[in-house]
């Protein structure tokens, strides 16, 4: 019981003792030998990357390849900033809290974290995280021709961004496209679908449950990043408004027809459980030949595509979101972005800018992608220019017909800042509406009900 | 005869569909922990199948590895218990033995903190403990999980020291023995049993805590519970590692389980025939 003695908090706040401990921790570092790494394409910026050297930072990430690939390059960005950088894993459902938490408090435990773009609206407005752009702005902290920002996705700066401020810098991120059986397409002589009608009827088409292939899944558990990721889309598509003179609307007439095609979809052709899947498991099932085609995420591209357990490897081909009544495509803006804690001191804040600028560099993103030495390349790089390099259009094109042209296109084209409401409230009302689509989706209210329901739980809300 | 046997059959019918019910999810992870991440998902579900403990290789020795989270997950646990013990058997005792002034609030009061949902005060304990500087310390979770886990030994301990009969301690008085030395070598003797009852409940429930972990904790702390949080990834679900991680979290508490068995089920029967109501 050593651990009793109060000295272990003096211990803690030193690097060193960190480093010690973590090679215990469950968040180990794999020391690439960050010498041999090549440092030249940082070092031709013109700042001094070595300005705070000797500070240690800690960054909350998210248990995922896309982050695993940055924490094994972290020694080199520690030999180039001599900058400590501690990471903590923490599962998607607790960082948001835990973030909050530490943010509320003042403590600056984070100097930052994998924010969720919703949540931006809350921390502008009571200041827990910095406007980006006066780091972007200062000349000794960015070389701005070297860190191109303009190069950065711009749908994902604006989800990121509150009244034209940048508040998280994207580090990685997704669109939601079409994902379907091109062998099971092909059989019926059907094509992808370009209307949301299209999609219900090869839906129908394909829909045979007692040869265990349903037409379609879509994730429908309840939450603020399931069923409320899906849906807005839906919304969207069908020519909904979130603000309607000033007021937050979610029961008019185009809602209650966005909601009716999903409950219509889930309720017809997805196995019955997809009320309660989240998108790995709409995966899973996809990969074992159980679904013909599901809207999601397109990083779930390398989990259907896993030889060690997918049974459709060859056989999967991708197209944007098919159209709504409105004539909109609308994809999902989630990315993961890094803001600053406001709570750190001056010299802690600079550490992490350089750390953010670090990590959305071309040169990283490149890095951590298709120039990664690891068995798992991220597919959700934050930079155009990577999207357009040889070397990446070809990793990607690995995962199918049509991937890097559907996931470009709905970038470029698809995206849509109002996607979902972003106001301070987001948490609870996301929490409201998941819960009133899952009443939907399970038959415990209608349409109606369920929306009019959730637009009497909102006004509250959004009052005071 | 047959009457009986006929009653006695159909009893077992209905205990066994309950067994199965209740067991049904232990012996799917059990099943689940010996598969390879594709017979996980075949279809129809693969009663058959060539046994392999790769995902317990993969959590245990692999790149992250779970053992630093069940050492972590044991020091709180019996780090908590005895420091539980050794406050809630004295506790315990005054509350059933003395007369004091403010006994009966005092034990309304060990009552009263239970009264509060977790939730709401798991902020205040992660201010507190930020401002000691003791978050992600193990002296930082055990503190908090003595305020569940105290006031629920203390009432559990009350019940079965009121069951002891004052005359055997007046005899020991009277033999000259001070209250202390009466306490260590009458009274303790006599509940071994709910203290053993205690011992198990007050680990199990440290053991199996999850919400104040996941707040309190970070890189240096960090029990199996919140560990195996991160086999659900927003990636995939690695349901072989999560199920091998389940089975390994339950061992030590299976274990536990049955070696105390014999004083749980006696433990409880003392307590509710005779202490129960009396308080």
């Amino acid at each position: 019981m050593t651990s009793f003695k109060p000295t272990r908090r003096t211990l803690l706040k030193t690097g060193t003792a960190a480093a010690a401990l973590a090679t215990f921790g469950p968040g180990i570092l794999r020391h690439a030998s960050a010498q041999d790494a090549d440092l030249a394409p940082y070092k031709s910026a013109q700042i001094d990357w070595q300005q705070v050297s000797g500070e240690t930072i800690t960054v909350a990430v998210i248990p995922a390849s896309y982050f695993e690939n940055l924490i094994t390059l972290a020694p080199q960005f520690k030999a180039l900033t001599g900058v400590d950088v501690r990471f903590e894993k923490i599962p998607p459902a607790q960082i948001r809290q835990k973030s909050v938490i530490d943010l509320t408090s003042k403590t600056g435990t984070y100097a930052t974290h994998a924010a969720d773009p919703m949540y931006y609206a809350l921390y502008a407005a009571n200041k827990w995280v910095e406007p980006l752009d006066t780091y972007l702005n200062d000349k000794t902290l960015t070389d701005q021709a070297w860190f191109k920002l303009d190069d950065i996705i711009p749908a994902w700066r604006s989800a990121n961004g509150i009244d034209g401020k940048l508040y998280g810098m994207p580090y990685d991120g997704e669109v939601t496209i079409q994902v379907y059986r091109k062998d099971l397409y092909d059989a019926k002589g059907l094509k992808p679908a370009d209307t949301l009608e299209a999609y219900m009827a090869n839906a129908a088409a394909l829909n045979a449950p007692n040869d265990r292939v349903w037409g379609a899944a879509l994730r429908g558990v309840a939450g603020a990043g399931q069923n409320m990721y899906i849906y807005p889309s839906i919304f969207r598509e069908f020519g909904g408004e979130w603000m309607k003179g000033g007021k937050l609307t979610v029961n008019g007439p185009e809602a209650k027809a966005a909601l009716a095609w999903y409950v219509d979809i889930m309720k017809k052709y997805a196995p019955t459980a997809a009320a309660n899947w989240n998108w790995p498991d709409i995966a899973d099932a996809f990969s074992q030949g159980t679904v013909a085609s599901y809207i999601d995420a397109h990083s779930s591209a390398s989990v259907i595509n896993n030889p060690e357990k997918s049974k459709v490897i060859g056989k999967v081909a991708y197209a944007r979101w098919p159209k709504g009544p409105s004539g909109k495509r609308t994809t999902s803006i989630w990315n993961w972005g890094f803001p600053i804690n406001s709570a750190l001191p001056e010299k802690k804040r600079k550490a992490t800018w350089l750390f953010i600028q670090w990590a959305a560099s071309a040169e990283t993103q490149a890095r951590t992608a298709h120039k990664f030495a690891g068995p798992t390349k991220r597919s959700g790089v934050n930079r155009t220019s990577v999207w357009k390099d040889p070397d990446y259009i070809k990793l990607m094109n690995g995962f199918g017909e049509n991937f890097v042209e559907a996931t470009m296109g709905a970038l470029q084209e698809d995206t849509d800042v109002d996607w979902r409401p972003r106001v301070p409230q987001w948490p609870a009302i996301g929490d409201t509406m998941a819960t009133a689509i899952q009443s939907a989706l399970s038959g415990q209210a209608t349409v109606k009900a369920a929306l009019d329901d959730a637009q009497r739980r909102i006004e509250p809300m959004m009052r005071g | 005869m047959t009457a009986k046997r006929l009653r006695i059959f159909a009893l077992l019918a209905i205990s066994m569909m309950f067994l199965l019910a209740w067991a049904f999810p232990i012996i799917w992870s059990v099943l689940n922990s010996l598969k390879t991440d594709s017979d996980v998902l075949a279809y129809p579900p693969k009663l058959v199948f060539a046994p392999t403990l790769e995902a317990y290789r993969d959590v245990l020795f692999g790149s992250g590895s779970i053992l630093p989270n069940l050492l972590s997950s044991v020091i709180i646990s019996v780090g908590t218990t005895i420091v539980t013990m050794l406050m809630a058997v004295p506790a315990a005792y005054a509350l059933a033995r003395l007369r004091f002034r403010g006994k009966k609030f005092a034990g309304f009061y060990v009552l009263a903190t239970q009264m509060l949902p977790p939730v709401g005060i798991i902020i205040p304990y992660f201010l507190v403990l930020r401002n000691i500087g003791w978050i992600d310390t193990y002296q930082g979770i055990i503190l908090i999980y003595l305020s569940f886990s105290l006031p629920f030994a203390i009432w559990l301990l009350v019940s079965y020291f009121e069951d002891i009969p004052f005359e055997m301690e007046e005899a020991a008085y009277l033999d000259g023995a001070s209250r202390l030395k009466t306490l260590w070598r009458i009274i303790i003797p006599q509940v071994r049993g709910g203290i053993a009852v205690t011992v198990v409940f007050v680990f199990l429930n440290a053991w199996n805590e999850f919400l104040f972990a996941v707040v309190l904790s970070g890189n240096t702390v960090r029990p199996v519970t919140v560990a195996m949080f991160n086999f659900v990834s927003v990636e995939q679900t690695l349901w072989a590692k999560l199920a091998a991680v389940s089975v390994l979290a339950m061992l030590p508490v299976v274990v536990l389980g049955v070696v105390a068995q014999k004083h749980i089920v006696k433990g409880l029967t003392v307590g509710a025939v005779k202490g129960g109501g009396r308080r």
